[in-house]
């Protein structure tokens, strides 16, 4: 191990600095067992974090800056919803600053809705793939800002009045293309364009087109993009509104909407008025959470390691005064006390750093197999160790510099 | 001894200020982050009516889909009954109490000019609900079977309704208008919020008590919006309400109280003979499958405890680790600085057991100071888990007795530990050794 | 070889000036064997200190080996220690951890010597102070002079142009102390100069030449001779 060293000036003292430490293992073991858990909470709570940031990321088809939501609960006895509906959509859409709106059975994002499943051939013995439904008129998909790249969108003669309670579903729907993808693995999207799926196993639907991207109200669902749009409009009591605004407009209108439609009519109550921005960071509260959470732990969790390094080190230099003064009295420059503690903790930080690496792949394991995590990406190893590595060179290098300002002469005084 | 011991104790934490700092906070950090991440585990899995939580039982039937089970599981069961299922086995009255439930909501319009409509959540139950679920009532009682039988337009409110409508007085007897209709106030219930919810997990296990409480008969009878959760594999037979209600979607929660093994038993054949009736009409394709589970058998089943409060309980725990770790290390370089002075004491005739008992004190007073300041952080962090998440963890995070209690012991307990062993190596120093090198 | 001309040197603290030396004057030649000798706060340790570059001077001039080490950064001073001095000490100041081939080690390492050079060297030195048998042993389980002989063989590994000796028997028994004086003469004879500081007369007679320190200044006395050991071929 010490039979590396070649004429220079610079002297790696791996071999004595290791022997030594194996005369003083408890200290070195307390420190890389440090190092080695606390690299397996960062690397495993970074993991999360970016897992979460990226979901939170994720695209939801939907004008998220520019678009709000609304419910209208009808509650008078003459309460009478259809009509509502028609007057409020009309009176929305003519009010400037507003984009588009329409009547919506539920919010993207919101964390409730309606599910179905479709399926491609007719019959209770098939498979169903489950999809978010959407129940919008011909406006749908300008308020919602999805964009047609297959077919076309519905026609005014298309939409329906649909009742409570009622099962029976209109003749066409609009899929998006991840839908349409799951439905027919085999064929490019623009193909399923005139093709018949079948809701309630036997009941068919027509696909007249395809959009890009829409997700679904959980966030959470495995199929967050497989959604379908049926054209209808409900006749239902509550009823909720998506509109979206002009750009930059957002907040102006959903004031000057709340005032509109609750002096409208008497009969109902307006509520629920949140922008989608809202909507979504209700929805992802959790990750957001966790994500401050686990970034908290890693600060601090970090600081505590660095602080106990930094005090084992001050320690074992105060331990060592007199070994250092004769080390400069042997002719030690301060460069290489420096060097020396440096390098003693490099060596314990790679213990560390090599069993931390092992011990992060284990947690992983466990979260994966109890929480069904995914598996953690290869390269957050090596980032976490050289992290460690050099915080734990940080830590030391104030003991260090400590230890070279030792003065050489303290090697002659006896006490 | 046991205060002279004290007395060194306090003196060696004061000269070495700044160690003994670090120690405390490393122990503080630790039990601070374990306890807050322990209380809101503690309370997501709290038994929320512990005097009967082993006689409420929830009720499953396997009333699914023939081609496929409930979920991926093959043996899983639906959790929820249809509105049927729910509405017949409470009319069988089998049980000592049982009440179907379920969820609806309405817009209270209280009387005056100036006061607004505002919409409010109603959980539609049986009269049993009540005595059953031990439901403490301010003014009046529930009402009574007749009006479930008859679908009386009768209502309980919970005591914010009832202070927002009627600012807080006894509002019994008096009407409230709901959706329009005129309901006759029978009773006001305390604040009661079972923590978890345990009666109706599947829409939000630490959601907020509903605000009226209303006969399931009315469901029926009035139509009701049927709100939470409702899950179908066939679609109803026939448009309309009724053939909504009548389907095979489920939307309807089922308890009883089972007041022994017996009666479960009992109850239990009277389910499997149900379900093989209803076989003979066409009805639960799947095979024989019924499940009674108590109260925590079933906040268990339904996963209550939020995965990602366990995830951080973990990690919380490996935090407490590295914590520890840091104040074993730190105590080692306390106690070896300290090697003259033990020596000294060997020499002058202090035994091996007298030091180990000064310095496993001095660890344990470290420890009790990390502990406290270590509540204190723990009430920080659930202040900021409370921000961070949320109205409805309010009750998730609140710290007891109890969980301070655990909170010492585990900071005690953990810090004796951790001292154990510096402890033990300053005591094994021979005396001539540390005298000679002065 | 070693040359002091007017060498001060001056503590001060907020409160009082010590002037540890005044104009202290000293010329060591080539394969000198000096001893230092004084009261305790005469200055002994801080000449020795300043001629073992471990500390610096507040004035005069210092001539080691013909170099003036006078204005050198800590680098050079460091280097020189390790190159031309060796050091023996009261305390012996092994370092603990390392076993004796490590402690002999130390030194060659700041040295740049390539390994095998090292290994020679340590193996030579320890022969020569007859623990060569015991490399691996731990300081911790050698007798105080077995430990001393260690640090002389750490001291000459390098092979210094002289050695600094600061009681070097100090913390040893009679006998024990006359054997690593017998290594010290030995050490002389074979070429290599030696100042030894230490406040022990009989001991201080056995060096060619003796100074006496007192107030921070010189006051030479002329030694008699010291006699020739027989075992000179063995260094």
């Amino acid at each position: 191990m010490s039979n590396i060293q070649t004429n220079t000036s610079v002297n790696w003292e791996i071999g004595p600095i290791f022997r030594a430490m194996l005369r003083n293992k408890v200290g070195a073991i307390l420190i890389a067992l440090q190092i080695a858990i606390t690299m397996t909470i960062i690397v495993n709570s970074v993991y999360i974090i970016v897992e979460r940031s990226k979901e939170m990321q994720r695209d939801s088809g939907i004008d998220n800056k520019n678009s709000f939501s609304l419910t209208s609960v009808g509650f008078a006895e003459n309460f009478n919803a259809a009509v509502t509906v028609e007057e409020d959509l009309n009176t929305l859409r003519n009010l400037p600053g507003i984009v588009d709106a329409i009547q919506i059975n539920a919010i993207p994002n919101s964390g409730s809705g309606w599910s179905m499943g479709l399926k491609t051939q007719s019959g209770v013995e098939h498979d169903a793939v489950g999809t978010a439904v959407y129940m919008v008129d011909e406006h749908g998909i300008n308020a919602l800002d999805v964009e047609i790249i297959a077919g076309e969108n519905f026609a005014p003669t298309d939409i329906g009045l649909r009742e409570v309670g009622q099962v029976k579903w209109p003749n066409k729907t609009i899929l998006t293309k991840a839908m349409a993808e799951n439905l027919f693995p085999e064929i490019p999207y623009s193909s399923v364009v005139g093709k018949t799926v079948y809701i309630n196993d036997i009941d068919p639907m027509i696909v007249i087109g395809i959009i890009d991207k829409l997700q679904a109200p959980w966030v959470g669902w495995n199929n967050l993009e497989n959604v379908m749009l049926s054209p209808e409009r409900m006749d239902y009591k509550g009823s909720r509104y998506f509109i979206r605004t002009e750009p930059s407009q957002r907040d102006s209108v959903m004031k000057q909407v709340e005032e509109l439609l609750a002096n409208s009519n008497k009969g109902r109550l307006i509520q629920g008025m949140r922008s989608i921005e809202e909507t979504r960071e209700r929805s992802y509260r959790g990750h957001t959470a966790m994500i401050k959470i686990l970034t908290t732990v890693m600060v601090i969790l970090t600081i505590v390691t660095a602080l106990g390094i930094v005090g084992l080190a001050s320690f074992s230099v105060n331990q060592r005064k007199k070994q250092i003064g004769t080390r400069r009295a042997l002719g030690a420059s301060q460069s290489a006390i420096v060097r020396y503690f440096m390098l003693e903790n490099f060596l314990i930080s790679t213990i560390g750093v090599v069993f931390g690496a092992a011990l992060t792949i284990a947690l992983n394991i466990l979260l994966v197999n109890t929480f069904g995590l995914d598996r953690i990406d290869w390269f957050y190893i090596p980032i976490g160790m050289v992290v460690l590595w050099l915080v734990g060179q940080g830590a030391v290098f104030g003991p260090a510099k400590k230890a070279a300002n030792i003065p050489p002469a303290l090697a002659t005084r006896t006490v | 001894m046991f205060g002279y011991y004290i007395k060194l104790a306090l003196k060696s934490v004061k000269r070495n200020p700044i160690l003994s700092l670090l120690m405390v906070t490393a122990i503080a950090l630790g039990i601070g982050a374990c306890m807050t991440t322990i209380t809101v585990n503690y309370l997501m899995s709290a038994d929320p009516i512990p005097h009967k939580s082993q006689q409420l039982f929830h009720i499953q039937v396997d009333s699914w889909d023939p081609n496929n089970a409930y979920s991926d599981d093959a043996d899983s069961l639906p959790n929820q009954l249809t509105w049927t299922d729910a509405t017949n086995f409470t009319l069988a009255k089998k049980a000592l109490r049982q009440s179907a439930m379920g969820m609806s909501g309405g817009i209270i319009e209280p009387a005056g000019d100036d006061a607004k409509p505002f919409e409010a959540s109603i959980r539609l139950a049986y009269t049993d609900f009540f005595p059953m679920f031990d439901v403490p009532f301010i003014y009046g009682t529930a009402w009574d079977s007749q009006s479930d039988t008859d679908r009386e337009q009768v209502v309980v409110l919970s005591k914010r309704t009832n202070e927002s409508v009627f600012g807080g007085e006894n509002s019994v007897g008096k009407t409230i208008v709901i959706d329009g209709r005129n309901f006759q106030i029978v009773g006001v219930i305390d604040d009661w919020q079972p923590m978890p919810k345990f009666y109706d997990v599947n829409n939000g296990g630490f959601n907020e008590t509903e605000q009226l409480f209303m006969p399931f008969s009315l469901k029926e009878e009035l139509e009701l919006p049927n709100w939470g959760n409702n899950n179908c594999w066939k679609s109803p037979d026939g448009e309309g309400y009724k053939a909504f209600l009548q389907s095979e979607c489920i939307n309807t929660q089922m308890w009883v109280e089972l007041p022994n093994d017996l009666a479960k038993a009992e109850y239990m054949d009277y389910l499997n003979n149900y379900v093989m009736e209803q076989k003979k009409l066409g009805r639960f394709p799947r095979p024989l499958n019924n499940r009674l589970s108590n109260v925590m058998e079933w906040m268990a089943s339904q996963e209550v405890v939020e995965e990602d409060a366990k995830m951080m309980m973990w990690l919380s725990f490996m935090f407490l680790l590295v914590c520890l770790l840091n104040t074993i290390g730190l105590l080692l370089a306390k106690f070896t600085g300290k090697s003259s002075e033990i020596g000294l004491r060997l020499a002058v005739g202090a035994s091996k057991a007298d030091l180990f008992k000064q310095h496993l004190l001095e660890t344990a007073l470290i420890g009790v100071m990390g502990g406290i300041a270590g509540i204190l952080l723990a009430l920080v962090g659930l202040q900021g888990i409370k921000s961070l998440y949320g109205d409805f963890v309010d009750d998730l995070a609140s710290l007891d007795l109890s969980m301070i209690l655990v909170a010492l012991s585990i900071a005690l307990l953990s810090s004796i530990l951790a001292g154990l062993y510096p402890t033990w190596r300053a005591c094994n120093i021979a005396p001539a050794s540390q005298l000679k090198s002065q | 070889m070693l040359k002091m001309t007017d060498v001060k040197k001056v503590f001060r603290t907020d409160l009082v000036e010590t002037q540890a030396l005044r104009d202290f004057n000293l010329h060591v030649g080539e394969g000198d064997f000096v001893a230092v000798t004084g009261p305790s706060g005469s200055g002994k340790t801080t000449f020795l200190n300043i001629a073992g570059l471990l500390e610096t001077f507040s004035g005069g001039k210092y001539e080691l080996d013909g170099q003036d080490v006078s204005n050198l950064n800590d680098k050079k001073r460091s280097q020189l220690r390790n190159e031309k001095i060796g050091f023996i000490f009261q305390s012996f100041n092994l370092i603990p951890d390392l076993n004796l081939f490590d402690n002999v080690d130390v030194p060659l390492r700041y040295r740049g010597f390539n390994s095998a050079e090292r290994k020679k060297r340590i193996e030579n030195s320890l022969e020569m102070v007859g623990l060569a048998q015991r490399m691996k042993h731990l300081p911790s389980q050698l007798s105080g002079g077995q430990q001393q002989r260690v640090a002389i063989a750490r001291a000459l590994a390098g092979e210094p142009r002289f050695l600094l000796a600061d009681e070097p028997t100090g913390n040893l028994d009679t006998q024990m102390a006359n054997s690593v004086m017998d290594l010290l003469k030995n050490i002389n004879d074979a070429g290599t100069t030696i100042i030894m500081v230490t406040h022990d007369g009989e001991l201080a007679s056995q060096a060619r030449r003796n100074i006496y320190v007192r107030d921070g200044k010189v006051s030479e006395v002329n030694n008699a001779d010291i006699s020739s050991p027989a075992q000179l071929s063995a260094v």
